[in-house]
């Protein structure tokens, strides 16, 4: 047994129906406790990672492996995979007209916990939860009636996505872009609820174009993608270098 | 023609009763059943064999009452039943300013006589026109001027599964100037019924009344529900329906609504969900603005799967002097397999040349970023549709005024 929490090897997915690859060999292993940042250009396919890792059906994994706590993720449906504890916090949280946040949570709550074999949570038990969790983060209970991401802001949105984050304590987190669209204390709240629900047990891949957000959570390894894969791996020093001097010394001719 | 049956009915010797069954039945015989050129029924159109020979039940009710066990109702309401198509109690205690009546009673009585068969043309309801014919199973209710009815009156219709019968119900709604009142109809069935509900409630609402009307169908597999709501509205008046269809294998509820004066108005919202195969659903309107200021609002939104139809056809009429009349309606639904099938007729008829209106409608499935969004959240693909289908029609329920009644339907839609 491994002590990796995720283990992808020599990925390549393209979306379906679509001949062309766009990740051409990845691999990356993250431990319990890392925080891993991927650093590459707009339109290189950071966010395929991100669905692919997440099982979105648009995509297409035509070979490689992913085992994640020990499991072959790739046999896993999306809600399976965010049941073992993997959660993808979206660059572009999606608005669901008729459903109101605190019904969206129940639901995201309850289903995850009867996939664990766990009782559902009922109502007393599920405002008493969220209300604390909701107070931590930010959040309004006012926001917490409305429909979920419906007219919310850059920041609302951001906040909801770290308080649900909270809520259903994954063991891996997908940050997709997470600063885009927050002004400076926006951020800050953000990075603030990572680092709150960050621990030693869990870990973190942050996606990212640039530093802002990597000031806040430091991430103890930074990889540049382009092109597909990885190609090359540092530290904190990495991404400072590439703030400074731009991605072109790291593309291929 | 087996729909026309050749037995005997009370009142066939009060000659104002007789006079009603025999226009009915000139009509009936004149026009006959929809069939496939009729306009109106193009989309819904069936075969008589499809009804598989009803018969009219004209012997008294037989019911011991397990019918209506267990009607636990989350609101207080004043309960009147039909079981098999027949009025099954009538020990009501209406509140004071309200009369509840059969329409047998009201017929003796001589005080329905200016409503009852006033309120449509029989040549333009083939199946009001049969309705007509066995004119008797019936309500007359009126709502004395000035009256508030606090609590909601609720009809339950239930059908057993013994015998396939076709039944005729007839009743009259009429709330006075500013009364004020909600009906609830509720159709349900055992489950292997076979049968053919054909109803109509005419429905007068006063001067600056306000009549509020819920349905909520959900009956046998194999059943036929035909309703007709006539409706009449006067001078500030204002007749708000809501239509919850769940399972009948074929309903059509067709809205017939007339703003006679100035500033009367009207609402049809309406929900479908069907998914049983062949299932066919019309909701059918016809809104005829008469006068100045006059407004209507429609929203129906249904979700079909399973070669199941659903058909809404609209139709706003703006008469020449009705200036400044406003008219909305849209219709959407959500296709959830390549099998169902919706149709949808908008149609305005706009004479006068200072009015707003509008229409709309769309079809779709269900968005797929939304499903993932869920399922990146642990909700399973299938938890996520339902949730995105009652997301869909939760906009309708939302409007309803009554939200003790919308509730208590949706939480069994």
């Amino acid at each position: 047994m491994s002590d990796f929490l995720l283990q992808i090897k020599n990925l390549h997915a393209g979306i379906t129906d679509d001949k062309k690859e766009i990740i051409k060999g990845l691999s990356l292993d993250i431990k319990a406790g890392e925080v891993h940042a991927i650093m590459g250009p707009n339109g290189a396919g950071k966010s395929t990672l991100s669905y692919v890792l997440t099982g979105k059906s648009d995509y297409e994994v035509t070979a490689g492996d992913i085992i994640f706590n020990g499991k072959n993720l790739l046999e896993l449906s999306p809600s399976e995979r965010a049941s073992e504890g993997l959660f993808l916090s979206m660059q572009y949280p999606v608005a669901i007209p008729g459903v109101t946040t605190n019904v969206f949570l129940k639901h995201a709550i309850n289903a995850q916990r009867k996939y664990k074999g766990l009782p559902e949570l009922d109502a007393a038990e599920f405002l008493k939860l969220i209300r604390g969790a909701a107070k931590e983060f930010d959040v309004s209970s006012e926001m917490l009636k409305r429909e979920i991401n419906v007219g919310f802001s850059g920041g609302e949105k951001k906040r909801l996505e770290i308080l649900q984050l909270s809520l259903l304590q994954p063991s891996l987190a997908i940050l997709d872009e997470a600063d885009s669209g927050l002004d400076i204390d926006a951020l800050r709240t953000v990075a603030e609820g990572v680092n709150k629900w960050h621990n030693q047990n869990n870990s973190l891949l942050i996606i990212t174009h640039h530093l802002d957000l990597l000031n806040y959570i430091r991430p103890d390894f930074v990889h540049i993608y382009a092109d597909g894969h990885i190609v090359k791996s540092g530290s904190m020093e990495l991404a400072e270098d590439l703030e400074a001097n731009g991605y072109r010394n790291y593309l291929e001719e | 023609m087996s729909l026309l049956q050749n037995i005997n009915l009370w009142g066939d010797d009060i000659p104002y009763l007789s006079g009603l069954r025999e226009k009915s039945l000139i009509s009936f015989e004149k026009n006959g059943l929809p069939n496939p050129k009729t306009e109106a029924w193009r989309y819904s159109y069936f075969r008589e064999e499809d009804l598989q020979n009803p018969q009219i039940d004209n012997e008294p009710v037989k019911c011991d009452g397990h019918c209506h066990n267990g009607d636990e109702l989350p609101f207080d309401a004043l309960q009147i039943k039909y079981c098999n198509g027949k009025l099954h109690i009538n020990d009501w205690n209406a509140p004071k300013g309200v009369t509840i009546k059969s329409l047998i009673e009201a017929i003796y009585d001589g005080d329905i006589k200016s409503y009852l068969n006033k309120s449509f043309n029989a040549d333009d309801f083939p199946f009001a026109a049969l309705n007509g014919v066995y004119l008797e199973q019936g309500l007359f209710i009126l709502i004395e001027r000035g009256t508030v009815l606090e609590e909601p009156l609720y009809i339950k219709y239930h059908n057993h599964a013994d015998k396939n019968r076709l039944c005729n119900i007839r009743n009259v709604i009429v709330a006075e100037n500013r009364a004020k009142a909600t009906i609830i109809e509720h159709f349900c069935a055992e489950e292997r019924a076979l049968y053919t509900q054909n109803t109509v409630n005419e429905i007068f609402v006063g001067s600056n009344a306000k009549l509020q009307h819920y349905v909520w169908q959900n009956e046998a597999k194999n059943a036929h529900h035909i309703a007709l709501n006539s409706v009449q509205v006067k001078e500030g008046g204002n007749y708000a329906a809501f239509y919850a269809n769940g399972v009948c294998g074929f309903s059509r509820h067709e809205s017939y609504i007339r703003l006679l004066q100035e500033g009367a108005g009207a609402e049809v919202n309406g929900v479908y969900k069907l998914s049983e195969a062949n299932q066919v659903c019309d909701i059918s309107t016809n809104i005829r603005h008469l006068a100045p200021h006059t407004y209507s609002n429609q929203l129906v939104k249904g979700v079909a799967k399973t070669k199941a139809k659903g058909v809404f056809q609209g139709q706003i009429h703006i008469a020449p002097d009705a200036q400044q009349a406003e008219g909305h309606q849209l219709h959407r639904a959500l296709l959830l397999d390549d099998n169902a099938e919706i149709d949808c007729k908008p149609e305005l008829e706009v004479f006068a040349d200072d009015v707003k209106c509008s229409h709309g409608a769309s079809s779709g499935d269900l968005d797929r970023e939304q499903i993932f969004y869920m399922q990146a959240r642990g909700i399973g693909e299938d938890e996520a549709r339902n949730i995105l289908v009652d997301a869909y029609l939760n906009e309708v329920f939302a409007l309803n005024e009554n939200q003790d009644i919308s509730e208590w339907i949706k939480a069994q839609f």
